[in-house]
C-alpha cells in the first residue's frame, strides 16, 4: 500500500485541517453570537444530534429501525426529575437510574425480536414506548398527565440549571464528542463491520460467522444508554418533563429523521440532520406561535417523502455523489 | 478423531414443508480433501440438503456431524467457527461496502484486529483476482465479480470445506473456466469442497465425486463419469430421451 499513501498524503492533511477548523468554528461561534435565542437553538441542535446520534447505533449502522427511542429518551429525562421530586437529588443523579432501566428495557424488547427479521423490532418499539407513556399518564405517583418538575431554583452548580444556554451548548457538546469519537473507534473496528453486514444481508453475515443477535443486541443497549441519557440532560436544562415531552411518539420520529437527513450509518448525519432540523422547527415555532406546531408535522411529512424518493442515503449520498463527480471532472 | 473419520457427515436428513418432504432420509459422508458434486433435477432436494450441511436449515430429524462434533441444530455462525464456509446461489455481498471491505467481514472470524483483517483480505484477494476491483463498491459489480466476491469472503473465513451453491450458474464459458481454474487452486490449498451445479462440465472436470439427488434421496454416487451413465441416473436427471445418446 505505499503507492497509495503517496496521492492520499495531502488530503489526509488537508482533512485534519479541516477538521480542526471544524471544531474551533463548533467551540467558538455560540460565543461570537450575543443573540439568546440563537445561542439556545444551538444547545438543541447538540441535544437532538446527541438523541439522532445515538439512535444511528443501531438504526443506521445495524440497520435495525427503532421508532421507539423516546422509550429510553424518557427513562432518562423522568430518572433525573423524579430523583429530585422523591429525594431532592440533583437531576443529573438521576441519569444513572435511567440509564439501567433503559438497559432493563432494551433487553426486554430487543431480546426477543431482535431474533426476528422484517419490522418486528420496529413495531415492538413502538408498542413498548406508547405503553410506557400510557401507564406514565395514568400513575399519580409519576406525576400522570401533569408531568414532573426538577428545582425552580438552582441550588448548586450539580443541578445544572443555567439562566444562559452556553452551558448547555457545551455540556450536550461534550458529551457528543464522546459519543461520536465511540462511534468512530466502533465503526473501524469488527464491530462496524459487522453492524453494516447485518444491515446488509443478515444471512450471509451469519454465514462468514458474525453472531448477529449479539451485535444487534449491543448496539441496542449502547444505544439505548446514550439516548436515556440525553433525556437526563434534557431534564436538567428544562426542569419539566410531561408524558408528550418525554415519551411522545413524534421525539421517536424526530431522533429517525434528523439521522435519515443527514446520512444514517455516517458519522455526522445526525448532526447534520439536527443542525438543520432544529432551527427550521424552531423558527417556524417562532413565526407562528403556538399554531405553528402543526406545519412541523408537515416539514417531517414532507421530508421524509423527498428522503425516501430522492436519496434513501440522506445529505451525505448527495455529498458523497458530488465529490464523485468532482473528483472525475478534476481527474 | 480417527484421520479416516469423515469431515462432514450427515446421516438420515429428512426436511418437510408441509406434506411434501423435500429431503427423504438422504445420508453423505465427506472426507478431507474431496471435491463433491451434488447434481439433480430441479426440486430434487440437493438445495435443501445443502442448507441443511451449511447450518442455515435445521433437518426435521437425521443428525449432522462437522469435524467430528454434532452440529445438527448450530447456528450459521457456529458453523463458520468450526470451519465451514459457503457461497449463496443468489450473490449476498455488501453492497454498500467495498469489495475490500466485504473480504474483510470474512477476515475478521479469525483476525479481531482490523489491521491484521485487512491484511489476511488483500491476501485473499489477491488470490482470487479482485485486486483491479478491490476498491469498487460491491453493490456495483457484475455478476461474475459477484460471484467471486462470495467465494473470496466466504475463503477468508479460513475454512477447511467450502460450500459453493451454483458459484458458477450464469457465466459465460471464458468466465466458467475461469472460475473452474480457481476451484482448483482453492483445492490445492487443502481445502474440502462440496459444489451443487446445474453446468455437466463444472462436474465432470472438478468432481472427484458425483452424488445425485431424486426426490429428496441420494440415488448415485460415484465417479462422475460413471455416475453419469447410470441409467437410473440418467431416467431420473437428464430424462429418458437422452438414453440413447450418452452426453460427452
Amino acid at each position: 500500500m505505499s503507492a497509495a499513501t503517496i496521492p492520499t498524503a495531502p488530503r489526509a492533511a488537508g482533512r485534519w485541517v479541516l477538521g480542526v477548523a471544524a471544531l474551533a468554528a463548533l467551540l467558538a461561534w455560540p460565543l461570537l453570537v450575543e443573540d439568546e435565542f440563537i445561542q439556545r437553538i444551538g444547545a438543541l441542535v447538540m441535544l437532538s444530534a446527541l438523541s439522532a446520534s445515538a439512535w444511528n447505533l443501531v438504526g443506521g449502522y445495524a440497520g435495525q429501525i427503532s421508532i421507539g427511542h423516546v422509550l429510553f429518551f424518557g427513562c432518562g429525562a423522568y430518572a433525573s426529575l423524579l430523583g429530585f421530586t422523591w429525594f431532592e437529588w440533583a437531576p443529573i443523579l438521576g441519569a444513572p437510574f435511567g440509564i439501567a432501566t433503559s438497559l432493563l428495557l432494551a433487553l426486554i424488547v430487543g431480546s426477543p425480536t431482535l431474533r426476528l427479521k422484517g419490522h418486528y423490532f420496529s413495531m415492538a418499539t413502538i408498542a413498548l414506548a406508547e405503553l410506557a407513556r400510557i401507564v406514565v399518564v395514568n400513575t399519580p405517583a409519576l406525576g400522570g398527565a401533569v408531568g414532573v418538575s426538577g428545582p425552580a431554583m438552582p441550588r448548586s452548580v450539580l443541578d445544572l440549571s443555567f439562566i444562559s444556554p452556553l452551558p448547555y451548548y457545551y455540556i450536550f457538546g461534550s458529551v457528543l464528542a464522546v459519543l461520536l469519537l465511540f462511534t468512530w473507534w466502533m465503526s473501524r473496528g469488527r464491530m462496524g463491520f459487522y453492524l453494516r453486514a447485518i444491515r446488509g444481508q443478515e444471512r450471509a453475515a451469519r454465514s462468514l460467522g458474525v453472531p448477529a443477535q449479539r451485535y444487534k443486541l449491543f448496539a441496542l443497549l449502547v444505544s439505548a444508554a446514550f439516548t436515556s441519557l440525553t433525556g437526563s440532560l434534557y431534564a436538567a436544562m428544562l426542569g419539566f418533563v410531561d408524558p408528550d415531552s418525554g415519551l411522545g411518539i413524534l421525539l421517536s420520529v424526530k431522533m429517525v429523521i434528523a439521522a435519515a437527513l443527514g446520512g444514517a450509518g455516517t458519522l455526522f448525519g445526525p448532526l447534520v440532520g439536527s443542525a438543520i432540523l432544529v432551527p427550521l422547527e424552531e423558527m417556524t415555532n417562532a413565526a407562528f406561535g403556538g399554531g405553528g406546531t402543526g406545519i412541523t408535522y408537515v416539514v417531517y411529512g414532507a421530508i421524509i417523502v423527498l428522503i425516501s424518493r430522492f436519496a434513501p442515503g440522506g445529505l451525505a449520498e448527495i455529498w458523497t455523489w458530488l465529490r464523485a463527480r468532482g473528483t472525475r471532472r478534476g481527474g | 478423531m480417527a484421520d479416516d473419520a469423515p469431515l462432514l457427515e450427515a446421516r438420515d436428513i429428512v426436511v418437510a414443508f408441509g406434506s411434501f418432504r423435500a429431503v427423504d432420509g438422504a445420508s453423505l459422508a465427506i472426507r478431507k480433501g474431496e471435491i463433491i458434486g451434488l447434481i439433480g433435477p430441479n426440486g430434487a432436494g440437493k438445495s435443501t440438503f445443502f442448507n441443511c450441511l451449511a447450518g442455515e436449515r435445521q433437518p426435521a430429524s437425521g443428525s449432522i456431524m462437522l469435524r467430528g462434533r454434532d452440529v445438527t441444530r448450530a447456528s450459521p455462525e457456529d458453523h463458520a467457527l468450526l470451519g465451514l464456509a459457503r457461497s449463496w446461489q443468489v450473490p449476498a455481498v455488501f453492497d454498500d461496502m467495498s469489495v475490500h471491505e466485504n473480504v474483510m467481514v470474512g477476515a475478521f472470524l479469525r483476525h479481531p484486529h482490523a489491521a491484521e483483517a485487512a491484511a489476511a483480505a488483500d491476501q485473499v484477494i489477491d488470490f482470487t483476482g479482485l485486486r483491479p476491483v478491490a476498491r469498487a463498491r460491491s453493490g456495483s459489480l457484475g455478476t461474475p465479480a459477484r460471484k467471486r466476491l462470495e467465494i473470496a469472503r466466504a475463503l477468508a473465513t479460513e475454512p477447511e470445506i467450502l460450500l459453493l451453491d451454483e458459484a458458477l450458474a450464469g457465466l459465460t464459458p471464458t468466465e466458467v473456466r475461469a472460475a473452474i481454474d480457481l476451484v482448483r487452486q482453492i483445492h490445492a490449498r487443502g481445502i474440502t469442497l462440496v459444489i451443487v451445479e446445474h453446468v455437466m462440465e463444472v462436474i465432470l472436470s472438478l468432481a472427484h465425486r458425483a452424488v445425485v439427488f431424486n426426490q429428496g434421496k441420494v440415488i448415485a454416487q460415484g465417479a462422475p463419469r460413471d455416475v453419469v451413465q447410470d441409467p437410473g441416473v440418467i431416467e431420473a436427471y437428464l430424462g429418458r430421451s437422452l438414453s440413447r445418446k450418452p452426453p460427452a
